[in-house]
């Protein structure tokens, strides 16, 4: 599960969502590609600019949610941390959903 | 809330099983609030902690009563824990109606109006039990427009969970008039928080 210490508590509600949202889609994206994503994958999947994968790509390897397995190729997959973190996610979300409440 | 004789001690039960799902909700819902920081999942976990302390209060008080029925002086306690159960109800129905208000974008007069109620009703003791099954069917209309969008059966058991609560509330107002109706609130009731019971055993099955 990613740390609530990861985002710092002054940015606005709507901005973390975003962010929050972002993570988790491009974790989709490299689930869905059989835990082997090239960047370009996740770059198209998850609707991002190059900046921003540049950067999210980053920031989801400190967290330990990602890595990157590619020799020649940059590759990303999920970690065990990043695999568990998914699962709560879509626990939750699915939680929410029958409510009819949004994450 | 006294009821038939002969149903004393199963009314205490079905809320008591009630609280404990009421509790398991609230959880999950704080865990979903913890990790997404969205607002209307605290108001969810809220309450549900409302909903099931109630419950455990008024189940408490009547078994209490049930317990020491010799002595008559214990029989306030059915007022004091339906009172308490009954204003608990009261705010976490309202919470969850304002719950569903934010997350509505386009906000009416009319919904504006429709969160308020419970603050402005709070204190009227003879209008409040049509106040909650104007706030349940209020909930219910909600997650029944969720289910008709998704179509899956979470949110259908949330949407039947909801629709069973109105009725077993509809159940306690017509009990003022025909006791015979307490067994059927409480049963409804239950039914209620064991479809809840049942959509969280869903979402926590390992996939």
């Amino acid at each position: 599960m990613i740390p609530d210490t990861q985002v710092p508590a002054a940015k606005p509600a709507a901005k973390y969502r975003s962010q929050l949202r972002i993570y988790v889609d491009m974790m989709y994206v490299i689930q869905r590609e059989n835990n082997e994503a090239k960047p370009t994958r996740i770059l198209y999947g998850a609707n991002l600019s190059h900046d921003r994968l540049v950067k999210y790509l980053e920031e989801l390897q400190s967290l330990g949610v990602i890595q990157e397995t590619g020799i020649d190729d940059k590759v990303y997959s999920l970690t065990q941390k990043g695999t568990e973190f998914l699962n709560n996610f879509r626990r939750v979300e699915s939680f929410a959903s029958a409510f009819g409440f949004k994450i | 809330m006294v009821g038939p004789s002969w149903f004393f001690g199963f009314g205490s039960m079905m809320e008591f099983i009630s609280f404990v799902i009421a509790i398991a909700v609230a959880y999950q819902a704080l865990k979903a609030y913890k990790l997404s920081k969205e607002k209307t999942l605290l108001y969810l976990n809220l309450s549900f902690v409302l909903i099931g302390a109630g419950l455990l209060i008024d189940g408490l008080s009547s078994l209490i009563v049930l317990l020491a029925r010799a002595h008559r002086e214990f029989l306030y306690l059915f007022g004091v824990g339906y009172t308490i159960n009954f204003f608990a109800q009261l705010v976490a129905y309202g919470l969850l109606v304002y719950a569903y208000v934010h997350q509505t974008r386009n906000l009416t007069a009319a919904t504006e109006v429709l969160a308020a109620v419970p603050v402005m009703f709070f204190e009227r003791n003879a209008v409040t039990e049509l106040i909650l099954i104007f706030l349940l069917v209020y909930i219910a209309i909600q997650t029944g427009i969720n289910y008709s969008i998704h179509k899956n059966t979470n949110s259908m058991l949330v949407f039947g969970a909801f629709a069973s609560l109105s009725v077993a509330h509809v159940f306690f107002l017509i009990f003022t008039v025909a006791p015979l109706f307490y067994p059927f609130a409480q049963i409804t009731q239950l039914f209620g928080f064991l479809l809840l019971l049942a959509m969280l055993l869903r979402v926590n099955q390992p996939a």
